[in-house]
């Protein structure tokens, strides 16, 4: 499968790094074909510009501001998101991505007869997510887990009608011992070897 | 009351920036002292560099990048936030807001590892919003957005302070008269802030 796996950590050497290169062991080891985005390595400018806003609806093709990112969109089969989750949801970085480069052209289309929203991403058929969580599990679903419904039912709601998802997230981040994050990270491992 | 507005949208034309200006003027008109803190016009950086996530937990250093903005936010009794919802959440540069500002030792503090909010002088929440799709789509996808204001910014400030969510859904299919009226609903809410 075509993977395209968008990475955002501003530390290089941050456990949210080894989660990357533990999923990118295991897509390996499957043989998925993969491309990694670092955001923050290429330092992806997040903010939607007055301009871009103008010129939104006809930001298709070459005249997409990241036409580079558009097209690995199209050229993907999945997609795999590893970030740490900031005040329950994607840290701007990743945010500024979807605000960016998910343009209607590109992604979706808003068709003039006012009728619903129409996917062009149909052909991405898993979303695999990869994050760390200050908060414990139950708080975060007390919360509501925006960023998990963000990515995994708003983003999902225009992939493959069956599109799968896989969610990995290790919790309480600020009480972890180095033995709960070799486990999680060997776990990110072994699930992306399957993916 | 000391209301901090955070506004976060690029063009002045937008239906976004009318919603802003009719909260800042209904705030203003009914007595407020409103801190108008245009993200866009600003330049706001949402950012979290590397050198400020090692210092995050450091409650001195962490805000040395964002001290204005700490002391803006630290000087509120009120919070509210004008934006329009894109892709299921905040526009970048206010979600950044929240990464970089909202520290340790600001909105709140870790005792043996629990959260402690700390943004008790906060006793007013409105967020003026928004979306493309309709309500049921929203609800459908979980309404980040609104779970964002009703669950986590309302733990953080004064417990029992009043809230009040305004969204404008279905903006794609908006007509004149539901913005007008929209409009109009803000003037009167934010005007009895």
């Amino acid at each position: 499968m075509r993977v395209l796996l968008v990475y955002c950590h501003p530390v290089a050497e941050s456990f949210a790094a080894g989660l990357r290169d533990a999923a990118l062991r295991g897509l390996e080891r499957a043989g998925h074909e993969v491309e990694l985005l670092d955001l923050y390595a290429i330092g992806f400018q997040p903010v939607l510009s007055a301009e871009e806003h103008r010129n939104y609806l006809t930001a298709s093709g070459e005249r997409h501001p990241e036409p580079e990112h558009a097209r690995l969109i199209a050229w993907a089969e999945a997609l795999v998101f590893v970030y740490p989750t900031w005040w329950y949801g994607l840290p701007a970085m990743l945010k500024g991505w979807l605000d960016r480069v998910w343009t209607p052209g590109s992604v979706f289309e808003i068709p003039s007869d006012k009728g619903p929203i129409v996917s062009l991403i149909r052909h991405i058929r898993k979303i695999g997510v990869v994050n760390t969580c200050g908060a414990p599990r139950w708080y975060s679903i007390l919360m509501g887990q925006p960023g998990r419904k963000t990515l995994l039912r708003g983003v999902r709601a225009l992939c493959a009608r069956r599109c799968k998802t896989v969610w990995l997230a290790h919790y309480e981040m600020d009480s972890s011992t180095p033995e709960s994050r070799a486990a999680f990270i060997e776990k990110v491992e072994d699930r992306f070897s399957r993916f | 009351m000391r209301v901090l507005l955070l506004y976060a949208h690029p063009v002045e034309t937008s239906f976004c920036a009318a919603l802003h200006r009719t909260a800042l003027d209904s705030l203003r008109a009914a007595g407020h002292q409103v801190d108008d803190c245009d993200l866009y016009a600003e330049g706001f950086d949402p950012l979290l560099s590397r050198e400020e996530r090692l210092a995050y937990h450091d409650e001195t250093a962490n805000r040395q990048g964002v001290s204005a903005y700490v002391d803006r936010l630290a000087a509120a009794e009120g919070l509210v936030l004008c934006h329009p919802v894109w892709n299921f959440g905040y526009p970048a540069i206010l979600k950044g807001f929240f990464d970089r500002v909202f520290l340790p030792g600001v909105s709140f503090t870790l005792v043996d590892g629990q959260v402690k909010p700390t943004l008790h002088g906060i006793g007013y929440l409105a967020a003026v919003t928004t979306y493309g799709g309709t309500r049921l789509r929203a609800m459908a996808m979980g309404d980040p957005p609104r779970k964002l204001f009703n669950r986590v910014l309302r733990a953080l400030v004064k417990p029992g302070a009043r809230a009040r969510y305004l969204a404008h859904y279905d903006m794609n299919r908006s007509t004149e008269r539901s913005r007008a009226r929209f409009l109009e609903r803000v003037g009167i809410e934010l005007g009895a802030a």
